[in-house]
C-alpha cells in the first residue's frame, strides 16, 4: 500500500513542533529566585547582596605584601559565598564603573575556575548568560579595569626630580616616579544577582 | 526432577554472595558519599575563613535631609567640614548613597564582631569621616571616653562615648574598619594600649585578612627594651608618630597576642574578657590597667601562671591574687574619699 503524504498536515505538525520547542526554550523558561537573597549568603561587601540598588558595595583588594609597587598588579575582587551548591546560569551585575573583569566559580576542589570574562564593558547592568550551567557554592568577580583607573593613576603616580642639596646649592637630579597610592580603583557594585533554571525542585 | 532440586539448592548459594557483594558496593558507595560530603564541608569551612564575609544587616538606617549625618542601630556617621567641598561628597545624592552604604557595611561588621566576641559596647559608635584628620590621611583613631566618680561609696568608671575618626583614605580599607571596630569593642574593658593594639592587629590580620604588620618569628629574639630594662610595649601610650619603634610595637604586640592565642586556644581572649566581666574589677581601677592585672586574668584563662612568661619578655609584672587587687582598689577608694 502506498502511503499518502499530506503536505499541509506535515507542515502544520512541523510548525506546531517548532512552536512547542520555542515555548519550551524561551517563553516557557523560568528563572529561579535570586540565589544571593537566600538565607546564609555572605559577601565581602554586604551591599552586593542586600537587594537594595541604592547601596553601593566595593570590590576589595586581596591582602598584599604591603609594598605598593609589589602589589600594583593585584586585582580587587567582589566575592559571594552561597551556603550550598547551586546551579547558576545567569549572573546580573549592577556596576557603575566596571570596564574589564572576569567571573570565577568556586569548584569542589576549593579552587576558583574562570567561567566568563569581558574585555570592554560599557553597560551598567551586565546580564551574563553562561554558555553552560555552573554548579557552585561561590562566585567571584575579579576586577581587571575600571573607568576610574586613569584618573587614579594620574593622581597617585607623580613624576618628580631627585634633587640633592650640595654646598653650592641645589643639584638637579634624575626624574623618578613616585607612587602615592593605588593605581587601580575599586569596582562600585550595587548588586550581584545569581539565577539558575527553575525546576519543580528548586522553583 | 533431580535437576530442579539442584537448582533449588544452588539458588541461595548464588543469591547470598550476590547480596553480600551488593551490600558491600552499596555501603562503600555510602561511605564514599559521606567522605565526599565531609571533604566538601571542610573545603567550605576553609573557604569561609580565608576572607571576611558578611551578611546584610537588618538595621534601621536614617539619613538627614542634607545627608551630612546618618544614624543606624549602632552608629552615627557624619561628614567633617573638610569633606563638604570634596568633589565626591559635595552633592546630597552622593553623600546619601555613601552614608547608606557605609552604615549598612558597618552594621554587618558590627554583627560579625558581636558574634566573634560575644559582647558589645552599650553605646552607639560615633563615626566622623574626614579628608584628613589631624593633618594626616594615613591614621584612623578610636577614642573611648569615660567618666569616673563615687557610686555607693565605691569608685567606678563608666563609658560615656565612643568616637571613631577616619580619613576617607583609611575608611576605604576594610581591614582598618575591622581594626578600629575591635578597639570600640575591647576598649570597654580599659585594657592596656599594647594589648588593645595587638588584639586589633590580630583580628585585622587573621580574621579580616587585611593587616600589614607581619609577625616576628621569635619574641625573645626581637625584644626591644628601654634604659630601665623594661619592654618598650609597656610604655606605649597609643598612636604616635610613624617611627620604627611604633612599627616594632605593632608587630611585637601582635606576635605576643597571637602566640598566646595559638597556645591557649582560639577562644582564649573571649575567656579573658568573660572572667573580667564576671568580676567587674576593671571598672573600679582608678588608673589605667597595669599589665599585672591583665596577666592575672590571662593566667586564670590559661589555667597556668603566666607571670614567668611575661617576666622573660621584660615586662614589670608580679603575681597577683584577687585579694591583692581588691586591697589595691580599696586603698585607692580611701585615698579619693
Amino acid at each position: 500500500m502506498r502511503a499518502k503524504f499530506n503536505i499541509h498536515r506535515i507542515f502544520t505538525s512541523l510548525l506546531l513542533g517548532l512552536m512547542c520547542l520555542c515555548y519550551g526554550c524561551v517563553i516557557g523558561q523560568k528563572w529561579t529566585q535570586n540565589y544571593t537573597l537566600l538565607p546564609g549568603v555572605t559577601a565581602n561587601d554586604p551591599a552586593l547582596i542586600d537587594n537594595d540598588l541604592e547601596t553601593i558595595g566595593q570590590s576589595q583588594r586581596k591582602k598584599g605584601s604591603g609594598s605598593p609597587i609589589t602589589d600594583l598588579e593585584i586585582p580587587s575582587e567582589a566575592i559571594i559565598h552561597l551556603p550550598e551548591k547551586k546551579s547558576v546560569y545567569r549572573i546580573i551585575i549592577h556596576a557603575t564603573n566596571l570596564e574589564e573583569f572576569e567571573v570565577q566559580a568556586f569548584n569542589s576542589r576549593g579552587e576558583w575556575d574562570k567561567i566568563y570574562d569581558r574585555r570592554k564593558n560599557t553597560e551598567r547592568i551586565i546580564d551574563i548568560r553562561l554558555s553552560k550551567v555552573v554548579t557552585t557554592a561561590g562566585i567571584k568577580v575579579v576586577v581587571r579595569r575600571t573607568t576610574e583607573d586613569a584618573a587614579l593613576r594620574r593622581k597617585n603616580i607623580q613624576l618628580d626630580r631627585e634633587n640633592t642639596e650640595t654646598a653650592d646649592g641645589l643639584r638637579r637630579g634624575r626624574y623618578v616616579y613616585h607612587l602615592k597610592g593605588p593605581t587601580t580603583a575599586l569596582a562600585k557594585i550595587a548588586e550581584i544577582e545569581l539565577y539558575g533554571y527553575a525546576t519543580a525542585a528548586n522553583d | 526432577m533431580k535437576h530442579r532440586n539442584r537448582l533449588h539448592l544452588a539458588t541461595p548459594w548464588c543469591v547470598i554472595p550476590m547480596l553480600l557483594i551488593a551490600s558491600i558496593v552499596f555501603n562503600s558507595c555510602t561511605a564514599l558519599k559521606e567522605a565526599q560530603q565531609r571533604r566538601e564541608k571542610r573545603i567550605l569551612e576553609e573557604r569561609n575563613t580565608n576572607t571576611l564575609m558578611l551578611k546584610p544587616s537588618n538595621a534601621t538606617i536614617e539619613i538627614r535631609e542634607d545627608a551630612l549625618f546618618g544614624e543606624s542601630d549602632h552608629y552615627t556617621i557624619k561628614f567633617a567640614e573638610d569633606l563638604h567641598e570634596h568633589p565626591n561628597f559635595d552633592e546630597v545624592p552622593e553623600r546619601k548613597e555613601f552614608t547608606r552604604s557605609a552604615l549598612g557595611y558597618m552594621e554587618s561588621l558590627y554583627d560579625a564582631m558581636y558574634k566573634l566576641f560575644g559582647f558589645q559596647p552599650k553605646h552607639k559608635i560615633h563615626v566622623t569621616l574626614h579628608d584628613a584628620y589631624r593633618n594626616n590621611r594615613h591614621a584612623a583613631f578610636t577614642r573611648t571616653e569615660y567618666r569616673s566618680g563615687m557610686l555607693d561609696g565605691r569608685y567606678v568608671r563608666f563609658i560615656t562615648n565612643i568616637h571613631m575618626d577616619f580619613p576617607m583614605q583609611m575608611y576605604e580599607k576594610h581591614g582598618v574598619r575591622v581594626h578600629e571596630l575591635t578597639h570600640a569593642f575591647t576598649n570597654i574593658y580599659y585594657i592596656p594600649v599594647w594589648f588593645s593594639e595587638g588584639l586589633a592587629v590580630l583580628i585585622q590580620t587573621e580574621y579580616a585578612q587585611g593587616g600589614l604588620h607581619p609577625k616576628f618569628d621569635s619574641l625573645q629574639g626581637n625584644l626591644n627594651i628601654d634604659l630601665n630594662g623594661v619592654n618598650q610595649l609597656e610604655s606605649w601610650g597609643g598612636h604616635t608618630e610613624n617611627s620604627p619603634l611604633t612599627q616594632w610595637r605593632y608587630r611585637y604586640s601582635y606576635t605576643l597576642v597571637s602566640q598566646l592565642r595559638e597556645k591557649y586556644g582560639h577562644d582564649f581572649y573571649i575567656r579573658v574578657f568573660e572572667l573580667m566581666d564576671a568580676d567587674g574589677l576593671h571598672q573600679k581601677l582608678a588608673e589605667s590597667m597595669e599589665t599585672s592585672f591583665l596577666v592575672y586574668y590571662f593566667s586564670k584563662a590559661a589555667g597556668e601562671d603566666l607571670v614567668p612568661f611575661f617576666k622573660r619578655l621584660h615586662f614589670t609584672v608580679r603575681k597577683l591574687t584577687k585579694e591583692d587587687i581588691l586591697k589595691h582598689i580599696e586603698m585607692n577608694t580611701k585615698r579619693r574619699q
